[in-house]
């Protein structure tokens, strides 16, 4: 399958209504394939639905029907922060099985419109509900709990946490769709940043905003292809686990990924990682399998994943500082690949990169997507 | 302790009970870790609805078979501590657990962390739930079955015998107790265990004193040993129906009037009192919040077991934990030993109960502790007419009203017998009287008439014409 047009909003804490969001994505997506609303078959979408901005709007398929005068087969395939990505794979299955020829997909999420405290609670019923709900497991509480074990086992440091989060937001300074394009963020802003859960701070954290982005999946043929597609679940809950420094789910989805794309993780040439929480970029290095377990803090250290890097990683400035709005933010990673591909990325482009990979991931490792795109140029 | 339900089979682990592997079809075990120990530890300094007083820590605890678990402190530990639980070394202490899945369990370490419970093979056991009226389990205005279940569970293991056991409950005062036990799914539990249903209302009862006040309470009450099981829910009367509330209502009908009338505040301690031998194991399993069973209270889910050999402890405990108003029967909340959970790491705010609210946003109440019936009737009256607004008026009920209480207010409506006499004795004129004894459809229609209209309307023929033709209307149709 191909992608033939992408879309999105800035990431940012915009008043826009959600709907708005979807239809500034879907239309900038519809005008980057040069296609009509009249030459989309299927839609594929992913929100978790957020209470707390307000809306109150649930069944997000039907409004998405209502907005754009579409009837046709609409899915909604929430999966937590794996939303976006969990789309795009639904999408790309149904496409294949199917006699759909162009597949709308979408991701979206609005939540910057109420206090921080009311949306940690929210984000929080993404949790197991009885041991990690009602014991105070926040989400970055859950990554501290799997950072601090990374520390142990492996002797990462809190340094290489910083060197995350600085390099993402040097590349978010250039991405003009970013929430923290044009902001300056040094290293030692984030070294002496609150500690929100130790050992993590703030800046080790990826910052919640509103946002949609769009793809079109479309079987003609295009400059982008997507050439591996997998998705994979685990235990919901890091504790249920045998190992917390390592992610199952981002292990095999990968593994598929490459087999169907008949490629090596030593032929990607761009990344973009699901950052969460900096130090799970680091552990997705190893899990894959870019370096050997333990190794993430090596590439980071040597600047192997900086822009100008052997490796490319996040040059959209990552969930960390282009902004993380759950469910767009998978369908927003494939934006920067194809974006990079096309070498339409301005400031920050990178140079002509073959295969270029998406890791979208769901809870502390629960759920994650792995798409591996190609560059037919 | 970790539990997790294991396949005896293949061996895989569940975190939640289940019954059979869905993969083997084996047979499933309880694992339960008892040496724990302090493998990671995470200071979280942002607050969130549920855990609202930071800093606190979370562990990663993982026992003897490497299972892992997250546990909420406010105390500093390091990694590689031992992680004990301490048990109780006060006899009034009060055990708090929260319910892992597993609601047999919780009961049963609620009990262990008080160093068990004294019961003998040949002791007679009265245990009292609450159920106020009809009401399914979800809603949370019972005690839920399925506690109830898995208590009669453990005190059979503990040796006790099932025709030693009697569940005995009377529903508030108006409401029928065998179709509340019925809805409630009570007395499925009890006919599934083989235990005898009593309703407490049909007695018989027995006068005791204490502190010079009479009370009549059901007689096997005072020869049986006392397992207390409310469900913890707010009160907009009280601040909640808890532990001693719960207690009322082992006393007469004419007693529980007795007992507001005399000002509850200080009859429950003094019931409480005559009552020597309650172990109270509350369910707190869902709970209720917001302004309780009669008025729109909703379930709070507070996934909580509490226990103790002192009710007030308890309810004491309880509003810490869910930072409610501590109720005026409790004297000293400050000193109370707590044990299976830390207070502050507990504490959480689940809806207040406002006292002067009613459904209604136009009628307000003034309480002088009126009796569950006029609550009741207040709460029905209200609750029918909140799509029509008014002026603003305010009910007052019960019989310890004081002038204070009335100063500077308009609009007062008397509702029931206590506060008419009361507020005739203060030489206070309300602008109606509603008699708790007359036809509720008349209640309401003058209720109605005050809301919207001027002046000091009252019941007409043609009103109580009407009402009778209603209510003769509703029974046909009926």
């Amino acid at each position: 399958m191909f992608i033939k047009g992408v879309g999105m909003t800035e990431f940012g804490i915009q008043e826009a209504a959600t709907s708005h969001l979807v239809y500034e994505a879907t239309l900038e997506a519809l005008n980057n394939a040069d296609m009509s609303m009249d030459d989309i078959d299927a839609i594929v979408v992913s929100s978790i639905e957020i209470m707390s901005n307000g809306e109150r709007q649930k069944h997000s398929g039907s409004v998405i029907s209502s907005l754009f005068h579409i009837k046709a087969p609409i899915l909604s395939v929430p999966a937590g922060c794996a939303g976006g990505g969990t789309a795009l794979w639904t999408a790309n299955r149904l496409q294949k099985t199917s006699n759909y020829k162009n597949v709308l997909v979408i991701g979206f999420e609005k939540m910057i419109s109420n206090t921080s405290k009311n949306l940690t609670d929210e984000i929080l019923m993404g949790g197991e509900r009885i041991y990690e709900q009602s014991e105070g497991l926040i989400f970055p509480a859950q990554n501290a709990l799997v950072a601090q074990q990374y520390m142990l086992k492996y002797g990462a440091t809190t340094d290489d946490f910083a060197l995350v989060a600085y390099k993402n937001h040097q590349n978010a300074f250039l991405n003009p769709k970013a929430r923290f394009y044009k902001k300056e963020v040094t290293l030692k802003q984030i070294k002496n940043s609150p500690v929100v859960a130790s050992p993590l701070r703030l800046f080790d954290c990826s910052i919640s905003c509103n946002g949609a982005a769009a793809l079109i999946l479309s079987k003609d043929k295009s400059s982008v292809e997507i050439v591996g597609s997998a998705e994979e679940n685990d235990c919901l809950s890091t504790f249920e686990r045998d190992e917390m420094t390592s992610f199952w789910v981002t292990k095999k989805a990968s593994e598929i990924a490459y087999k169907e794309a008949g490629i090596t993780p030593a032929d990607i040439d761009i990344a973009e990682i699901h950052d969460a929480f900096t130090p799970v970029e680091l552990i997705s290095y190893e899990d894959l399998g870019f370096c050997r377990k333990g190794e993430g803090k090596e590439m980071i250290r040597k600047g192997i994943t900086n822009i100008d890097g052997k490796l490319p990683v996040n040059t959209s400035g990552g969930l960390k500082a282009k902004g993380h709005p759950i469910s767009a933010t998978g369908v927003s990673q494939i934006y920067e690949i194809v974006k990079q591909m096309r070498n339409e990325a301005g400031d920050r482009q990178v140079e002509k990169p073959k295969y270029g990979l998406a890791l979208n991931i769901g809870g502390v490792g629960s759920t994650a997507t792995v798409h591996i795109l190609k560059n037919l140029n | 302790m970790i539990i997790r339900w294991v396949c005896e089979k293949c061996s895989k682990k569940w975190i939640y009970p289940i019954e059979k592997c869905v993969y083997c079809k084996g047979d499933i075990t309880k694992q339960k870790g008892t040496k724990l120990k302090v493998v990671g530890i995470t200071k979280v300094t942002i607050q969130s609805p549920m855990h609202p007083i930071v800093p606190y820590n979370i562990l990663l605890l993982q026992d003897e078979f490497g299972n892992r678990v997250p546990r909420k402190t406010m105390e500093d530990c390091k990694i590689g501590d031992n992680f004990i639980l301490q048990k109780a070394r006060t006899k009034d202490a009060v055990s708090v657990v929260k319910i892992k899945y597993d609601i047999y369990e919780a009961i049963k370490e609620s009990i262990e962390l008080l160093n068990g419970i004294e019961l003998s093979a040949n002791d007679k056991i009265l245990v009292k739930p609450s159920i106020i009226t009809a009401a399914y389990p979800y809603q949370a205005v019972n005690t839920n079955p399925d506690f109830l279940n898995a208590l009669l569970t453990v005190l059979f293991e503990l040796g006790v015998k099932k025709e030693n056991v009697i569940v005995a409950e009377q529903a508030l005062i108006g409401s029928d107790a065998m179709d509340a036990a019925s809805k409630s799914g009570i007395l499925e539990i009890c006919k599934k265990n083989g235990v005898e249903f009593a309703d407490i209302s049909k007695g018989p009862f027995e006068e005791v004193e204490s502190d010079g006040l009479k009370f009549k309470i059901f007689k096997e009450a005072l020869n049986r040993k006392i397992i207390n099981v409310p469900i913890m829910k707010t009160n907009f009367q009280l601040g909640i129906s808890g532990a001693m509330e719960n207690l009322s209502r082992l006393a007469d009908e004419k007693t529980q009037r007795d007992m507001y009338f005399d000002n509850i505040d200080v009859t429950l301690p003094q019931l409480a009192k005559l009552l020597p031998d309650v172990f109270t194991i509350a369910d707190a399993s869902n709970g209720m919040q917001g302004q309780g069973p009669l008025a729109l209270g909703e379930p709070a889910f507070l996934n909580l077991v509490l226990a103790s050999r002192n009710p007030a402890n308890l309810d004491a405990v309880f509003c810490e934990a869910a930072m409610l108003k501590v109720p005026s029967y409790i004297q000293e909340a400050k000193k109370i030993e707590v044990v299976g959970n830390e207070i502050e790491a507990l504490k959480y705010p689940i809806k207040q109960p406002i006292s002067d609210a009613t459904p209604h946003p136009d009628i307000k109440v003034i309480d002088g502790k009126a009796c569950p019936a006029c609550l009741n009737l207040m709460n029905n009256l209200a609750s029918k007419l909140v799509g029509l607004r008014g002026r603003q008026l305010s009910i007052v009920m019960g019989s310890m009203l004081t002038e204070g209480m009335l100063e500077r207010k308009e609009r007062l409506v008397a509702l029931g017998e206590c506060a008419i006499k009361k507020l005739s004795e203060l030489k206070i004129k309300p602008i109606a009287k509603i008699d708790e004894n007359i036809d509720e459809v008349e209640q309401l229609v003058l209720l109605k008439k005050l809301l919207v209209t001027e002046g000091t309307p009252r019941i007409t023929h043609v009103d109580k014409v009407k009402s009778k033709m209603k209510k003769l209307l509703s029974k046909v149709i009926g």
